[in-house]
């Protein structure tokens, strides 16, 4: 990478364009209800943004194939942290004893404070019977 | 002799601020060598105190709340103070340039800033020793820390700066091992301490981000409210546990890869032969790097991931065998029919071979998820980590100290008191951990200032040989530290153990100012005992 690359005005506007045109993408699909795709799909239009920006404004594409190596890289070190770690919570309590407390952490959780309390087997449990239940314990 | 050998790196140029503000590799090196050595003593000193209080049941010494603060305050310290930043930024900083040929680091700035933000760093580190310590464990897991009342806000913003200085040291050798090498230093003619930094500097700035982002969330949390890991804000604790390990668990590469660098460049040059497998090692040094990245989750057996999950890592944690089982077998044979000479650098990479091979397999034990869920947050894991960390990485540094001593002072130590020393660090280590081992077998949880009085004999025998290692890691600094007092000098032409790279054979001992009087030419490789024989030569 001895001489530097002179872009011109027009891929500039293109990219610009581009940009503005998937910000408008962004906006739109949050209105359609995918589920829990919506995040997969904003993560993705915003990578592809993002990428745009290092290619084309930072000259990524046209530098030295090391720094090109570095953000491949990164993205590729994200890619697993995020995937593997999805593996623990997409099959988390996936021995499936129950599935009320299948999800333990959100369902427990004070913030989602709408389901009544069970036990580890899904039992309902009386918030106000601590005797009666030490009571269970002994029998 | 002209007066311009006379001129080194430690007497030109004079004065406090020539060393405060100096941008010299080798003298930042120093500035990171020495404190480090502090904070491994203060470290050290913390893990006596804890050992003598566990040498009998009940609360003897210390209180349960003193003890949690130092083993919290040991781990810190050990592992963010002197482990990381200590090899690569002083053996690391006073070595890559000249094994390069190059007058300085890349960006030699930048490399002062690194050793200031670390000493920035440090200094939330000490506020919190002196406000009254932190008591998490070196892990701050949640929910814990984030309703600990303790000191858990300056300690992790000490980390999350020291992080910085990671990175840009990492950084900084990256750039210095691409663009520095004198012509014809090709990528396979490097020592292999150069490819060992250069896969740690990797690591370095691909994790430590992580640390980092890690940290902010924890403090988003605390301070904003906002759920990320405690389950009542909606959170998910575990997911601390992957944010954390996914920095940590190749934090544990970058605390090793430099120790096998060291033992790569003792191995040849005390056995003076050729290195067994120069690729097979250079490229076990990336493929640890990369491999690294992938076995997190071995250290959450026990979190409630998911069974899925545990699977995978489990099974990826046994890749991590081949390339360091590559390395370990590449040493035993490049010393099969060498000139083994027992110098005191020699014994301490005997010690690690040893040490480390026990590290090592008992971290295969660990891998496995069945047995692992029965040793979890025992002794025995306890006794594992020290036998990778200070049997394997701290015992290579105490060899790369000795190793390059004569090189970056100029002056010798008495070698009988050195191997001495490097016998009883040698048996007080295994006195002090292998019955931990067995502890961890018989269910002696970690983390406790108490026990059972069943756990007494093997607690015992583990704080009196803890005393032997102590004494004998103090004897062996201070025998380094008495041959400035002795002025017993080397001919600053001298390569007293006969190596091979640039640093010994075309530089003065203690090195010029600027490294080389003149651009090295590269005349052989780094360990061509095969082809050119390399006198070994003390003094005149």
């Amino acid at each position: 990478m001895s001489e530097h690359h002179i872009t011109p005005l027009k891929t500039y506007l293109i990219i610009a364009a581009s940009l503005l045109f998937l910000s408008g993408v962004t906006v739109w699909v949050s209105y359609i209800d995918l589920g829990s795709f919506n995040i997969v799909l904003a993560m993705f239009v915003a990578t592809v943004k993002a990428s745009l920006v290092a290619f084309f404004f930072m000259h990524l594409l046209w530098d030295d194939k090391k720094n090109l190596t570095m953000f491949l890289m990164s993205l590729m070190f994200f890619g697993i942290f995020v995937t593997i770690t999805m593996l623990d919570t997409g099959f988390r309590g996936d021995l499936g004893l129950n599935p009320e407390t299948k999800d333990p952490i959100n369902k427990r959780a004070a913030f989602y404070d709408t389901l009544p309390l069970t036990d580890t087997h899904g039992h309902p449990v009386d918030e106000h019977s601590d005797e009666h239940h030490e009571d269970k314990d002994h029998h | 002799m002209s007066e311009n050998t006379k001129q080194n790196y430690l007497n030109h140029p004079k004065g406090i601020m020539s060393w405060l503000l100096t941008l010299d590799h080798k003298r930042i090196g120093l500035m990171y060598l020495f404190s480090g050595i502090l904070f491994f003593f203060l470290g050290g000193l913390l893990a006596l105190v804890m050992r003598f209080e566990l040498a009998a049941p009940g609360n003897d010494i210390i209180s349960n709340e003193v003890y949690n603060n130092a083993y919290t305050l040991h781990g810190a310290i050990m592992i963010f103070l002197f482990i990381i930043p200590a090899i690569p930024g002083a053996l690391g900083n006073i070595l890559l340039p000249l094994m390069v040929g190059a007058k300085d680091v890349a960006f030699p700035r930048l490399n002062l800033a690194s050793f200031y933000i670390y000493s920035f760093g440090a200094l939330f580190a000490m506020y919190t020793i002196i406000n009254g310590g932190v008591d998490t464990g070196w892990t701050f897991y949640t929910p814990y820390s984030t309703q600990s009342t303790s000191n858990v806000v300056p300690m992790t913003l000490g980390i999350f700066i020291i992080g910085f200085s990671s990175i840009l040291t990492g950084l900084n050798f990256i750039a210095t091992v691409h663009k520095m090498r004198i012509p014809g230093l090709t990528w396979y003619k490097l020592p292999l301490f150069v490819w060992a930094l250069y896969g740690t500097s990797l690591v370095q700035i691909t994790a430590t981000p992580v640390l980092a982002i890690t940290m902010v969330l924890l403090m988003l949390e605390r301070f904003l409210g906002i759920g990320i890991f405690d389950p009542a804000l909606g959170g998910d604790p575990v997911l601390y546990q992957h944010f954390f390990w996914f920095y940590s668990h190749p934090a544990v590469y970058i605390m090793i890869l430099p120790a096998f660098g060291i033992i790569s460049e003792i191995i040849p040059v005390h056995s003076r032969k050729k290195i067994w497998g120069y690729k097979f090692i250079a490229y076990s040094t990336l493929s640890i790097a990369f491999i690294g990245f992938l076995v997190w989750g071995h250290h959450m057996f026990t979190s409630g991931q998911s069974v899925f999950s545990q699977i995978v890592f489990s099974f990826i944690t046994y890749f991590v065998g081949i390339p360091t089982g590559v390395k370990i077998f590449s040493w035993i044979l490049t010393m099969y029919k060498g000139q083994v000479s027992f110098t005191p650098p020699m014994f301490y990479a005997l010690a690690f071979l040893f040490l480390f091979t026990i590290g090592g397999l008992t971290g295969i034990f660990l891998g496995a998820v069945a047995l692992d869920i029965h040793l979890h947050d025992t002794y025995f894991v306890v006794a594992h980590f020290h036998y990778v960390m200070q049997g394997g990485t701290i015992v290579a540094f105490l060899g790369g100290l000795h190793h390059w001593w004569p090189k970056s002072f100029g002056v010798m130590y008495n070698q009988t008191i050195a191997n001495i020393a490097a016998l009883g660090v040698f048996i007080g280590f295994n006195g002090t951990f292998f019955p931990q081992f067995l502890l961890g077998l018989r269910g002696m949880p970690r983390r406790y200032a108490t026990y059972d009085e069943q756990f007494v004999e093997l607690h015992s025998y583990s704080t009196f040989w803890s005393g032997i290692l102590g004494i004998s890691i103090f004897i062996a600094v201070m025998n380094l530290f008495w041959s400035f007092i002795k002025k017993n000098k080397v001919d600053p032409g001298s390569n007293p153990w006969g190596g091979m790279t640039l640093e010994w054979t075309h530089t003065s001992s203690p090195p010029h100012p600027h490294n080389f009087e003149e651009e090295p030419v590269l005349q052989h490789g780094p360990y061509d005992y095969d082809k050119v024989i390399v006198e070994k030569t003390y003094k005149k």
